[in-house]
């Protein structure tokens, strides 16, 4: 991996045709009548919240405007799906203890897409003594605690105690990482980051261990054609300072993104002819692709910033950059 | 190789039987160690076996047996294997290395006063500066037999500014579980300074152990590091 300006051509290719895709398969996420009662989750509201958090981070940071505004048209229409928010006070009212609807409202929130009646159940839910039980790992506490912060509540726990037990906090061996303990390092990276926005955060000793150990996890997952987890990995050292540039694992990324712009999870599966049974087996690993582009393509910006290249028909329209600049560390 | 006759044992098992023999012999245990024992006196394989386990052959006498003396089977064995099997002019740089690492160890384990052994071949070196580092990882752990104190020097020194190279190589091996290819990487790791801490290359090494320490060749290239260079457990 080499830190510089990357390949901006190939990453603008990578995150256009991923974002092209989205907005073709958007009726894909839209909620069903029964997202509050009977629907799963994990179909329904799992892939809106990813759609949001996602397409946030690009329209309001993607150095091309053309792309601002294709992610910032999916995000609004993930909003109009909550209903503006009151999907979230129907959710929280029928179930007051669990944290998704907290984690997903606090997208939005961040964004100043905020809703009364939400506002005011999660000042009294996220209060009790209850709220502060330990999570499913600490991973997923590392989340809360983010989405706490994005809406302004109280923090149930200290950030950095819940981090130094994490995956990433633990600096576990390189070589004792399975799937699952990949995720939850990549996502300890975006909860801790706020999702690439705040990289000063990532402290000297954990990026060290990333800059270190990322070459060999990206080989060993694209060996396996585990786009999705290969795209979150690319997103992490997107998130190192002077983001080093794995030219390889793009180019093969790129090589793994369909005609129509969709990255499959795996390549190992082939992809459902399905349009439903399609989306499932790509919308995540799309959006993922598309963000880890956005992060990358900052970067890149960053390592060379007086040659910024302009898209056609465009001016000189500096994008919102909420990034710390590296030279500032 | 040779042709595998009815009835005869395959090389992989001579060469796994001669591994076990090493390494019990590095780690302390058996009779005094002579190459000559762990092989099957007179088996057409025995040149061959010597031959791929290279300077591993006769890492025992670089422990404290330097004293006892090498015995004329040892001596024959070595020169039959050197003589039989050089590396060719198209040879690849790791059948050359490790040739060349029988040869240094034949000079530095088993002195002669009969007759000398063979000048060490010339073997290239730009790999070491130029593979990427997969490929780097892969050619190291097929000269672990070189990881041996005094042995291939300038080698060791070309690899010290490939360390964090070779460690990633080791977190690709342990991950894809090619637990020879972990073992050997593991071994010159042991024999380098400045390995990343946060490796954790003594758990690793004990870890490749336990998960393929079923295949004699992994088990040797673990005790070498352990007994030569102190890592691992």
């Amino acid at each position: 991996m080499t830190a510089g300006r990357g390949d901006p051509d190939l990453l603008d290719r990578i995150v256009g045709g991923s974002l092209g895709w989205l907005t073709a398969m958007r009726d894909f996420f839209r909620l069903p009548p029964d997202t509050t009662t009977d629907a799963d989750p994990n179909l329904t509201l799992k892939p809106l919240g990813e759609l949001a958090e996602l397409t946030q981070l690009i329209a309001s940071s993607h150095p091309c405007a053309e792309f601002r505004d294709a992610a910032g048209r999916l995000f609004a229409f993930a909003w109009r799906e909550t209903r503006a928010g009151a999907l979230f006070a129907e959710l929280i009212r029928g179930e007051p203890y669990a944290t998704y609807p907290v984690e997903i409202y606090g997208v939005f929130a961040q964004a100043g897409l905020r809703h009364p009646a939400v506002e005011e159940l999660v000042l009294t839910t996220t209060g009790l003594r209850g709220w502060r039980v330990a999570r499913e790992d600490h991973t997923r506490t590392l989340g809360v605690l983010n989405a706490e912060r994005r809406i302004g509540l109280a923090q149930h726990a200290d950030f950095d105690t819940a981090f130094a037990r994490t995956g990433l906090g633990l600096l576990p061996e390189p070589w004792a990482l399975d799937r699952k303990a990949a995720y939850g390092l990549t996502h300890d990276v975006f909860h801790l980051t706020d999702w690439g926005r705040n990289r000063r955060r990532l402290a000297p000793e954990a990026a060290g261990y990333l800059r270190l150990w990322l070459p060999s996890w990206l080989e060993n997952w694209q060996e396996e054609q585990l786009w999705d987890l290969v795209g979150e990995l690319l997103a992490v050292a997107a998130c190192l300072p002077a983001a080093p540039y794995d030219a390889a694992a793009w180019q093969r990324l790129a090589a793994a993104q369909a005609a129509d712009g969709s990255v499959p999870e795996t390549g190992a599966a082939p992809r459902p002819t399905d349009p439903a049974e399609a989306f499932l087996a790509c919308y995540h690993s799309t959006l993922v692709t598309a963000f880890a582009g956005t992060l990358a393509r900052i970067a890149s910006d960053e390592a060379e910033p007086y040659a910024g290249p302009l898209v056609a028909g465009q001016t000189a329209v500096a994008g919102p950059t909420p990034y710390e600049s590296e030279a500032a560390l | 190789m040779a042709e595998q006759t009815q009835g005869a044992v395959p090389l992989s098992a001579v060469i796994a039987d001669a591994a076990t023999g090493v390494a019990l012999a590095l780690q302390g245990g058996g009779d005094p160690y002579a190459l000559s024992r762990i092989l099957r006196q007179g088996d057409p394989l025995a040149p061959a076996a010597v031959r791929v386990l290279g300077a591993d052959a006769l890492a025992p006498y670089a422990l404290e047996h330097r004293a006892v003396p090498v015995g004329a089977d040892d001596e024959a064995v070595v020169r039959q294997t050197l003589a039989a099997f050089p590396p060719g002019a198209d040879a690849s740089d790791v059948s050359a290395w490790s040739y060349r690492g029988l040869v240094e160890a034949t000079h530095a384990y088993l002195p002669s006063h009969a007759r000398p052994w063979p000048r060490p071949p010339e073997t290239g070196a730009e790999w070491t500066a130029a593979d990427p580092w997969p490929r780097l990882a892969h050619r190291v752990s097929q000269l672990a037999a070189l990881a041996l104190p005094g042995l291939a020097a300038d080698l060791e020194e070309q690899l010290t500014s490939r360390t964090d190279d070779l460690a990633r190589g080791f977190v690709r091996a342990v991950r894809r579980r090619d637990w020879l290819q972990a073992a050997g990487v593991g071994r010159w790791l042991a024999r380098l300074p400045d390995v990343p801490p946060t490796l954790g290359l003594d758990a690793g090494l004990a870890f490749v152990r336990q998960m393929g320490g079923g295949d004699p060749r992994v088990a040797l290239h673990v005790v070498a590091a352990q007994r030569f260079f102190g890592r691992g457990w």
